[in-house]
């Protein structure tokens, strides 16, 4: 029990991303109100976005863009890819925040038309009122 | 030209979308030809490309030309699309009951869109496109994307005329999110366990290190993949957001989506568990497929008692659905070429059937306002069309030959019998009976003697409604006819992924 506590305690980042995660989950789940429950959907996808940045990121690494004389080195591979960071869980990254940014998009626009037809976006209400 | 297939089948539908809101701007009537001509087009490049993988064996396509996974074991870097058996097999059934749709949606579209309309053209096209791309895909974050791309133009085509249907699209965009997030999720653990998003490189890491298969990475990502997958396909308990959004959705649009996106989740997941990790895979000490069989047993029972228990007819069908994604799991985690084939063709077959079924219900509501199961009575007299139809799809719902129902159920039983899965084979039986019991429930309130036949007009049908009703139904007769050759098409794939 205790070395398992001890893992996670060594872990931070994954705690963060349970939080962030089970408290978007919470808000999305239990908050009565509409644009709420998109806040809690934002933080939800954001926590697992947060999660694949972190495990990628590495301490003291360079930016894996070749220049000049580096290019000539790598020629002679005498380049370490472990000095250089991943980019491609950058670019998953940003391919995920493109989709959040959609999403995000057609359900405001939901939401917008919800509160037109019904005036109201606390969920019980619309139920009621839905009835 | 035969390699570019793949991409061609996801460019024409594609750019006619793109294209659609800058020609529907000044002639709106253009929508529905272009539409129309982009799907059949598609199908004839799938039928082309399926023609095409079974004389010249299946190509992978690089995207940039980067190399992929033909490359191995050197690392694939770039984006890679696998043209095999299967997925050339689901685009023809993807495109063919797609298109069978558009010809439908032409008249049922509500009044109250007016130019709207145009921005409905375009989002079911770009559904077809997010669904090709699923298919295509080989690599899982491509399939998370498309998988996004076709949710959204979902979500927006449920609300797309307002009203109650508003509400059922935003619990559908909250449950769709949460679970692309838990399939995002997933594929972050498998990145993080093997450093490659590849399918051919991840499942031949699988293979070359068997430790990894035990490890607590890959066991969550296959877990949160299957959630993920799992709210996506309507699996019971996690399909709470369908039967409101498919009963609320607009007439012309329920049909493709109770069609095409719970069997393309279904899809994706067949393509993780049988080409990523492998058909002998294991979770703990359980063997993977057990525990999939397990999940499928209940959710059929169960997806059938409560469709038995709905007084709207849409909602019904809905529920069927539900059951007949529990059938197709039943069939395929029987771990023999038997269930595999038969849960795939029985894929293939209720994708037609569940398109035929809610043409029936919005040809109902459209032509003689009939929504619930009484109201169902006025189809009596006046649409020999509509229940001539009924008698097949439903025949295909509950597997009485010669409809392509029976023969998936028989090859999923029969798969199940050869596993010794008796559980599995019970459940079947139970869902056919709860499905027949259903049927009975409507065709009990459509020929119940008391109703004089007479005091029913006769509504000549529309000349679009004709057509894809009776398409539908002729191709389910089709598909039972020729389930031999299609069986053993299926047969063949199972065989090479080693089952």
């Amino acid at each position: 029990m205790l070395e398992h506590i001890e893992a996670a305690l060594q872990r931070p980042n994954f705690i963060a991303f349970v939080v962030l995660f089970l408290w978007g989950f919470f808000i999305m789940v239990a908050h009565p109100n509409l644009v709420k429950k998109l806040i809690g959907m934002y933080l939800l996808q954001t926590s697992v976005i947060f999660l694949l940045v972190t495990i990628s990121a590495k301490a003291e690494a360079a930016a894996p863009i070749l220049q000049g004389s580096d290019a000539v080195q790598s020629e002679r591979h005498q380049i370490d890819p472990a000095d250089y960071a991943n980019p491609l869980p950058h670019v998953l990254t940003l391919t995920a925040i493109v989709v959040q940014v959609a999403t995000l998009g057609v359900s405001l626009a939901l939401v917008t038309a919800i509160y037109r037809q019904y005036g109201s976006l606390d969920e019980d209400q619309l139920l009621k009122r839905i009835e | 030209m035969s390699y570019q297939l793949p991409v061609i089948l996801f460019l024409i539908p594609f750019l006619t979308a793109v294209c659609m809101p800058m020609v529907g701007r000044k002639n709106r009537h253009c929508c529905r030809p272009m539409a129309l001509a982009a799907v059949f087009a598609m199908c004839v490049m799938a039928v082309v490309n399926l023609w095409s993988v079974l004389v010249h064996g299946e190509t992978r396509y690089a995207f940039g030309g980067w190399p992929v996974s033909t490359s191995l074991p050197s690392p694939p870097t770039g984006i890679e699309w696998v043209n095999d058996p299967l997925a050339s097999v689901m685009l023809v059934a993807i495109s063919f009951v797609a298109s069978v749709c558009l010809i439908y949606g032409g008249p049922v579209l509500p009044q109250s869109l007016g130019r709207r309309v145009v921005l409905y053209y375009t989002l079911i096209l770009l559904l077809i496109s997010g669904l090709t791309g699923i298919v295509f895909a080989g690599d899982i974050f491509n399939v998370f994307v498309f998988l996004e791309v076709a949710a959204l133009s979902a979500y927006a085509l449920v609300g797309v005329s307002g009203g109650r249907a508003l509400m059922a699209a935003f619990r559908y965009l909250i449950l769709g999110t949460l679970g692309a997030s838990f399939y995002l999720l997933g594929v972050v653990f498998f990145y993080a366990a093997t450093g490659t998003l590849n399918m051919a490189d991840l499942a031949q890491q699988m293979v070359d290190n068997p430790e990894l298969m035990t490890s607590k990475a890959v066991i969550a990502g296959s877990t949160f993949m299957f959630i993920g997958l799992g709210i996506k396909m309507a699996l019971f308990p996690l399909h709470g957001w369908l039967p409101g959004a498919y009963a609320r959705a607009p007439d012309a649009i329920s049909p493709i989506l109770a069609a095409l996106m719970t069997k393309v989740a279904l899809y994706a997941w067949v393509r993780i568990m049988f080409w990523v990790l492998g058909a002998r895979a294991e979770i703990g000490q359980v063997h993977l497929l057990t525990l999939l069989g397990a999940l499928g047993a209940p959710a059929a029972v169960v997806g059938a008692l409560l469709a038995l228990s709905q007084q709207d007819v849409k909602r019904m069908f809905a529920y069927g659905g539900i059951s007949h994604v529990g059938l197709i799991l039943i069939g395929v985690s029987q771990g023999n070429q038997t269930g595999f084939a038969g849960g795939m063709f029985y894929m293939v077959n209720d994708a037609v059937t569940q398109a035929g079924l809610f043409f029936i219900a919005g040809a109902a509501i459209y032509q003689h306002g009939a929504r619930t199961v009484e109201e169902w009575a006025s189809l009596r007299g006046g649409s020999p069309w509509m229940t001539g139809a009924l008698i097949i799809l439903a025949m295909s719902m509950i597997g009485i030959p010669p409809t392509g129902g029976f023969f998936g159920k028989w090859y999923i039983m029969l798969g199940a019998i050869e596993a010794g899965n008796y559980l599995a084979v019970g459940a079947v039986v139970i869902a056919t009976l709860l499905t027949m019991a259903y049927f009975q429930r409507l065709f009990v309130s459509i020929f119940r003697a008391s109703q004089a036949s007479s005091s029913w007009a006769r509504v000549e049908m529309h000349i679009s409604l004709r057509i894809s009703v009776g398409v539908t139904s002729a191709a389910i007769i089709v598909l039972g006819l020729c389930s031999d050759p299609i069986i053993k098409y299926f047969r063949d794939i199972a065989a090479s992924v080693g089952l």
